[in-house]
């Protein structure tokens, strides 16, 4: 069984430093999403489960990708194929969602593909569904947990007032949330042998996509949003419980 | 040159940040206040293989070098220097046997260690004696191809864990000290109560008691008479350990300092707006950035140590510099936080409690100044 897992390089948000409200994103070190992170988590325990299975990670962005992915290898990828181009960097939406169905073409036998159900950076939540389309495979979203069973994966789905438990034949695409498992941390073994595992690079001509298609994210405003201090003055105890209670800070 | 970390040693900083911040921090109050590691944890360091970070796989290490070993150091060490304390007097007596051991004793002893099933100590230091190795009043009496060790140990990192104990100890034939590899909880083998430290609570310090233990020749390590060298250098291997918990301590120190800098507030301003406290977090963090690359270029030179002496030397000065320093930005971070620095509700004041060890463990300050001198005046 092969498991596809497409994840997203994006900046570390843990070090991003906010400088007149707007994000610094110089020497921040890149990473892969946390969902995602999530969704390869989910791929990895599959695979304990199962046995014979193959977890990929699906990848497309700038040349940095061959460091990042090392951090997915190193938390259980068996095989990780990229698609190197700079001009996915901060491509859109539609533009990696056809550089990834194109990916995931050039791999044999692919059963069940995986997606965070939005990215740690964007968060348009876009791209697992278009991938489907174009595949013209079943979608899934917002998945929790993941059981398979022959060609069958069972799905429970969550949505914003109830749980739906879906059936799904495979080959599916699966959108995962965030609940579905937290990462495992590697170890200082797997870290290191993470760049020996095997990677298949591949540019876009390869895949018969144009880099002139990638049409670029432009951002117009990125700001972190104002906080303005209330400026409350409180002259004993009682005014400072009175004003909490009045702020609906503490129960009344 | 090429002061960049690779994307595996950022991932090894990373691992042991993340492990640090999810599963010693939620206990990192227990165990100061205890003194004890729960046993989750030392499971947890070892599945990672942070026991056995620095060494070859086929001694059951996981081949991280002395870089990864300090980069995960500093960061356990930032959450809990008790922990790191722990790991460090472990990975001493590894990096000993490693330099001295023969291949089947590197196997036999290095393995469990470096796999954490095991937790491996030093005892060199007695009731009176520093580090000279002349006040030694251990004894090995040579019978056969066996030695009946007796004496006391002081202060031993570790002794209360399952494992090896390097016990140095004067032999009767060479007259002179003898590193020899003994099993803790041997017939003969008791412990003291853990020393009440003023911090790195959890790394705990014990007395070793052995009374006529016996060990098989083969476990000398190195040859008789050799015990001394082997401490110099086994010790060198120390001081990137206890260097890195430092840096842990510094760096947190620094980031309590930042954040108390920016949220104090005075006359309707946080305090890191006035230029007395700017002064000081600027002195905190050039301590911080020298103390981080001493280290770090110690672990560097611990890879593929070609000469003993000069390694000496190197760790020497960088315990001299490191032990001083965290001294000096303490006291600024402190200073920082004005009278909320002597309240124990804030952190400032255990990081205090556990850095004003660094220059007092592995040998003090001034011997430090005293080996690094001698090396470089040469014969005078």
């Amino acid at each position: 069984m092969n498991i596809v897992v497409a994840m997203k390089q994006i900046p570390d948000l843990q070090q991003i430093r906010i400088s007149n409200r707007r994000p610094v994103l110089q020497d921040v070190p890149l990473t892969f999403g946390g969902i995602d992170k999530s969704a390869l988590e989910a791929a990895v325990v599959l695979k304990e489960s199962l046995g014979e299975v193959k977890v990929w990670v699906l990848s497309a962005g700038s040349e940095e990708l061959e460091d990042t992915v090392k951090e997915a290898l190193a938390a259980g990828g068996d095989e990780a194929y990229l698609v190197i181009d700079q001009s996915l960097a901060g491509a859109d939406s539609s533009i990696i969602a056809q550089v990834l169905a194109a990916g995931i073409k050039q791999l044999n036998d692919v059963d069940l593909i995986l997606f965070g159900e939005g990215s740690g950076d964007n968060y348009s939540g876009q791209v697992g569904a278009r991938v489907a389309r174009l595949l013209e495979l079943p979608l899934v979203s917002y998945a929790r947990d993941i059981k398979i069973d022959g060609d069958t994966a069972q799905v429970v789905r969550v949505l914003e007032d109830c749980e739906e438990v879906l059936e799904v034949k495979l080959p599916a695409v699966i959108t995962v949330l965030s609940d579905i498992g937290e990462p495992r941390i590697p170890s200082v073994t797997q870290i290191l042998k993470a760049g020996k595992k095997p990677k298949q690079t591949a540019e876009l001509d390869d895949l018969g996509i144009s880099a002139g298609q990638s049409n670029p994210v432009i951002t117009l405003s990125n700001l972190a949003p104002e906080s303005n201090r209330k400026r409350i003055v409180v002259k004993n105890p009682v005014e400072l419980v009175e004003k909490l209670k009045s702020e609906n800070l503490i129960g009344g | 040159m090429d002061f960049a970390l690779s994307k595996e040693q950022l991932m090894i900083q990373s691992m042991a940040r993340e492990y640090a911040e999810k599963n010693i921090l939620p206990v990192a109050q227990q165990i100061e206040r205890e003194n004890k590691i729960p046993d989750e944890i030392l499971e947890g360091l070892a599945e990672l293989g942070l026991f056995g970070i620095a060494y070859p796989e086929e001694y059951g290490g996981a081949g991280g070098g002395y870089e990864g070993y300090a980069l995960a150091m500093e960061q356990i060490s930032k959450v809990c220097g008790g922990v790191a304390m722990t790991i460090s007097a472990h990975c001493m007596t590894l990096s000993t046997i490693m330099a001295f051991g023969t291949e089947e004793q590197k196997k036999k002893y290095m393995t469990p260690g470096c796999k954490g099933e095991h937790i491996l100590s030093v005892a060199f230091t007695e009731p009176s004696t520093g580090s000279d190795p002349k006040q030694l009043t251990s004894t090995a009496v040579k019978d056969g191809d066996k030695y009946i060790i007796n004496g006391t140990k002081r202060f031993i990192s570790n002794a209360n864990w399952p494992g090896t104990i390097l016990v140095f100890a004067v032999d009767s034939e060479t007259k002179r000290p003898t590193a020899f590899l003994v099993d803790k909880w041997c017939e003969g083998y008791s412990i003291s109560e853990p020393w009440d430290k003023i911090g790195m609570h959890g790394g705990m310090l014990l007395d070793v008691y052995m009374k006529d233990i016996v060990v098989p020749a083969e476990n000398v390590l190195g040859a008789p008479g050799m015990g001394y060298p082997i401490l110099q250098l086994g010790i060198s291997f120390g001081k990137i350990g206890v260097c890195s918990i430092t840096l842990g301590a510094m760096l947190s120190a620094y980031e309590e300092a930042l954040k108390y800098a920016r949220e104090k507030m005075h006359r309707d301003k946080p305090i890191a707006k006035f230029q007395a406290v700017q002064l000081r977090l600027a002195s905190i963090a050039s301590l911080y950035e020298a103390s981080r690359w001493m280290t770090y270029r110690l672990a560097w030179l611990a890879n593929d140590v070609k000469d003993p002496v000069q390694f000496a030397k190197e760790a020497a000065l960088t315990k001299t510099f490191v032990g001083e320093a965290v001294i000096d930005l303490m006291r600024d971070a402190m200073a920082v936080h004005g009278s909320y620095g002597l309240i124990n509700d804030y952190k400032i004041t255990q990081l205090w409690r556990d850095s004003i060890i660094a220059p007092q463990i592995e040998g003090v300050t001034d011997m430090q100044k005293v080996i690094a001198a001698a090396v470089i005046l040469g014969n005078i």
